[in-house]
């Protein structure tokens, strides 16, 4: 980054947040290893809480649209999240659902194949590690001597942030690449040409398979699905075509296919691409056209061999998806 | 996007949607919709006057897109088309909404029937706000066809078309042409000479010249589309020659069910068992006889022989009826004092003369036996040395309701006909597809039956479904009309909605390529893309499903128009 321009200029004030998220993201904006002096030289952090120390209260009492640039990663899970998302929209000037869990749900958004009453019932009466004969369950209040303390609301579903407060940009990944990161944020320190409002950023247009190195042809016919480490992975020929799922063809590219180039099919993380609202559906509708079979018991088993496949397909994607979430 | 003016119309078609929807009700509740100028109902939208009305209000209102709710756009999409278009909008403006064979029609509560023909015309205005315009194209015809199958309809098409001038190419698998009809002797209801049918027509077809017959001659793979096929034909099993043709006529017939299959009528086990074939064999060399060289006394003709049953043939054979009367005169003239025996399980004669055959044969002193044909097929067996016949038809006669035996010396068995064994083959040749029975599926059972959905290929006679002369020859004269329509216009409009491909987002993962039943999707490895031929797309669609990455738009259902109208029809939204 050119330091005449930042100089220049009065340095952004920057937010990180996290939903329900797994700390990832935010260790994605640390990966950006010796760039990050020049996004501190760029930027002041405002509100950080796994690298600074900042109360909520703090962040309410700031005055509206004071922060230039809010990376919000995780989903939106509980009331603390949502109440957070809320308080970060109207502080700043533009806002980023940054990773996959805050564009489309991730991993959490897999919590929409059950519900709060079956998932408290794992947690806190079933699992095998639990040992909870008062049957305690997490209460929204407890009055102690001292007063009463709140716990915020567990959401019966998870949400995308866009679900809740209106997203200027979007930052796929699970986490985003750092690189990425980079590059936007040079843009919107340069005061670059800015795609339009609800823009996908961060990640290219063509999905994984553009960048693919590995050998396709149009023969994808298969027998059986098989998971990654029941086949011998010849390192040359498309995942897909040795019978192993991959999300490549539906997932838009960004990431610089990493986990193919390290020997593993795409799971999905950078969402679908432009036009595509079921990056599921979509890669669901593909799979459905390399089964090998004309009748229908043997179609059958062959999608009996693909396991888990809602989990499978929407990985990253439940929440943000026309399917959205289980039927109750 | 220009700003969408929606003008929506809800048509009464008389008493057939009125009396069950409240077109009334619904036009008023549709009509504040955001971007409906307008809604109104009328009598008959599909009238002059209901398509005249369309016209001045999209002059006079300025509308930009049209709805009519009404019968299926199977009837009328084309109508309502084509007035959009007179009245000066793309025709690709207009979307329809049934509600008459999906609403009315179907509904036995007025409330709700009126509730869902409200869903589907909201389902059709939020989809028709995604419509864009689309332009007719359309590609030359070689005045060419090729002819597949020298029967009779295969014959009665290439004479039609070379009649105008025009090239037929005739390709027969057989050394001979002339097809069942060949093989009979006299034909029903009229019991005319089918001999006399046939020859003539070889004839007049080999002197044609116009019309070049490769006989012994197999078809291979056909490349193109309409207006511009070709392929290369193997004749006598090495000598290949390439020919290039506009249509083609699909005429490749059935052939005679195997009761080989069927233990109860000892088919090739028990001597004077014979086919329908193997009899108009006899008929037509003169002599009915035993194998034993004697004149039977007792016949029988057994019906429905692998018809009509779901171990072979679940459907009708249509002919078999007829022709087992025309048995009946046949050896009744041979062998005046013969008993003859009709064990059948329904009669049908559903054509023109027929049931006046079929009266006029009982006259002939036969004996109708019944059998039901689910459970209780005859079972024939050899006769003892003590019997006096050659053969017992053991029965539970279903109209007397008893079990009987009929002796007899010699038993016909209507055979079924159905599809040759190369019929697959033959269909994936020429790009056209097979219903369960294995009989060529045609564009449209009541409205287009001679056409398929592959454009410029057609199906007559018997490879469509089993049918008689007539109805062959009529399919055949039929097929012969549209093809000479097309070379007369010199060329033919190609579809419009096909796929697209955008190749800034096709990743070239060639999902697309296998799944195209018309072989127009490519890779293209110097683009990295795969792309469609338009002129082969029909527009199913097939491809733009399976495209993960969302690269392939389907035109006129874009996954924007399907989503607004699914949206539509449920009236909900999936945002939070």
């Amino acid at each position: 980054m050119d330091k005449e321009q930042t100089a220049a200029k009065p340095k952004l004030k920057l937010a990180v947040y996290w939903g329900a998220a797994c700390g990832g993201c935010c260790v994605s904006v640390l990966d950006t290893h010796e760039k990050l002096l020049d996004i501190v030289a760029a930027a002041d952090p405002v509100f950080w809480p796994i690298a600074m120390d900042i109360k909520y209260k703090d962040v309410e009492n700031m005055p509206d649209k004071s922060i230039d640039l809010t990376l919000f990663n995780g989903a939106i899970r509980n009331s603390e999240n949502l109440h957070m998302a809320k308080v970060l929209r109207n502080k700043t000037k533009i806002l980023v659902a940054y990773g996959a869990c805050a564009y489309m749900g991730g991993i959490p958004g897999l919590a929409n194949f059950s519900d709060k009453e079956a998932i408290f019932r794992r947690v806190y009466d079933e699992s095998e590690s639990t040992n909870n004969p008062e049957k305690i369950h997490p209460q929204r209040e407890v009055k102690v001597k001292e007063g009463t303390i709140e716990m915020p609301q567990f959401f019966n579903d998870v949400y995308t942030l866009n679900h809740v407060v209106d997203v200027d940009y979007f930052i796929p990944g699970c986490p985003p690449q750092s690189e990425r990161l980079v590059e936007v944020f040079s843009a919107i320190v340069t005061g670059a040409q800015l795609p339009p409002p609800g823009s996908v950023v961060g990640a290219n247009d063509k999905t994984n398979c553009d960048e693919c190195k590995r050998k396709k042809t149009d023969n994808k016919l298969v027998k059986k699905f098989f998971r990654p480490w029941e086949i011998q992975d010849d390192k040359e020929t498309c995942f897909l075509e040795q019978g192993v799922i991959c999300m490549g063809p539906a997932t838009r590219s960004g990431c610089g296919v990493r986990c193919v180039v390290g020997n593993s099919p795409c799971r999905g993380c950078y969402g679908p691409p432009p036009g595509v609202t079921d990056p599921g559906a979509k890669m669901m509708s593909a799979i459905g056209t390399m089964i090998d079979a004309n009748k229908p018991e043997e179609i059958d088993e062959i999608i009996e061999t693909i396991v888990d496949p809602a989990g499978l397909f929407y990985r990253f994607s439940l929440p943000g998806s026309i399917l959205g979430r289980k039927v109750q | 996007m220009e700003e969408p003016r929606i003008g929506v119309y809800i048509c009464w078609c008389g008493t057939n949607i009125a009396k069950m929807v409240d077109v009334e009700a619904v036009a008023s509740e549709v009509s504040s919709m955001p971007h409906v100028v307008l809604a109104k109902n009328y009598k008959y939208m599909c009238s002059d006057p209901g398509q005249e009305l369309i016209i001045k209000d999209i002059k006079v209102h300025n509308l930009n897109r049209v709805i009519v709710a009404a019968c299926s756009p199977r009837i009328h999409e084309l109508t309502f088309r084509t007035a959009c278009e007179k009245a000066g909008i793309n025709p690709y403006l207009f979307e329809m909404a049934n509600i008459r064979e999906q609403d009315s029609w179907v509904h036995t509560d007025r409330s709700e029937a009126t509730k869902k023909a409200i869903d589907l015309v909201i389902a059709a205005i939020r989809r028709v706000r995604f419509h864009e315009a689309l332009e007719k194209r359309s590609v030359s015809v070689n005045p060419a066809t090729l002819v597949i199958g020298g029967g009779i309809a295969g014959m009665t098409a290439s004479l039609e078309i070379a009649a105008s001038g025009k090239q037929v190419y005739l390709v027969e698998k057989a050394d001979h042409l002339g097809g069942m009809v060949a093989q009979l002797d006299l034909t029903f209801p009229h019991l005319s000479s089918a001999q006399q049918i046939i020859h003539p027509l070889i004839q007049r077809v080999k002197n044609n010249p116009n019309i070049k017959v490769f006989l012994n001659t197999q078809i291979q793979q056909v490349h193109g589309y309409i207006g511009n096929f070709n392929t290369t034909i193997l004749q006598n099993g090495n000598e290949s020659v390439e020919i290039e043709f506009g249509n083609i006529i699909a005429a490749v017939g059935l052939k005679p069910f195997d009761p080989v299959v069927i233990p109860e009528y000892g088919y090739k086990k028990i001597p004077d068992v014979v086919t329908s074939v193997e009899f108009e064999q006899m008929l037509l060399s003169g002599l009915i006889q035993t194998s034993e060289g004697k004149d039977p006394r007792n016949v029988a003709i057994i019906h429905c022989v692998g018809s009509r049953n779901k171990k072979f043939h679940e459907y009708c054979s249509r002919v078999c009826c007829m022709t087992a009367l025309k048995y009946v005169h046949q050896i009744r003239a041979a062998l005046p004092d013969a008993n003859i025996f009709e064990v059948y399980a329904d009669m049908r004669a559903y054509g023109k003369g027929h049931e006046e055959f079929y009266a006029h044969t009982t006259h002939k002193q036969i004996i109708f036996l019944m059998f039901d044909q689910q459970t209780g097929l005859p079972r024939i067996r050899k006769a003892g040395a003590a019997d006096k016949c050659n053969i017992i038809i053991e029965m539970d006669e279903l109209l007397s309701g008893i079990s009987i035996e009929v002796p007899v010396d010699m038993v016909v068995l209507m055979t079924n006909m159905e599809a040759h064994d190369d019929v697959k083959e033959v269909v994936r040749s020429i790009g056209v597809s097979l219903c369960g029975n294995q009989f060529f599926i045609e564009k449209h059972p009541k409205l287009d039956p001679v056409a398929t959905t592959t454009g410029g290929v057609y199906i007559v006679g018997g490879c469509q479904g089993p049918k008689d002369i007539p109805d062959s020859v009529s399919q055949a004269r039929a097929a012969a009309a549209r093809i000479l329509a097309t070379i007369a216009q010199e060329s033919v409009p190609v579809e419009v909605t096909t796929a697209q491909v955008n190749e800034l987002l096709c990743c070239g993962c060639q999902t697309c390529v296998r799944v195209c039943p018309y072989s127009a999707v490519s890779y293209d490895e110097s683009k990295k893309s795969s792309v469609v031929n338009e002129v082969l797309c029909k527009g199913c669609g097939t491809c733009g499903a399976a495209c993960p990455a969302g690269a392939i738009k389907c035109k006129h259902f874009t996954d924007s128009q399907i989503l607004a109208e699914i949206e539509g029809i449920m009236s909900l939204s999936y945002k939070y």
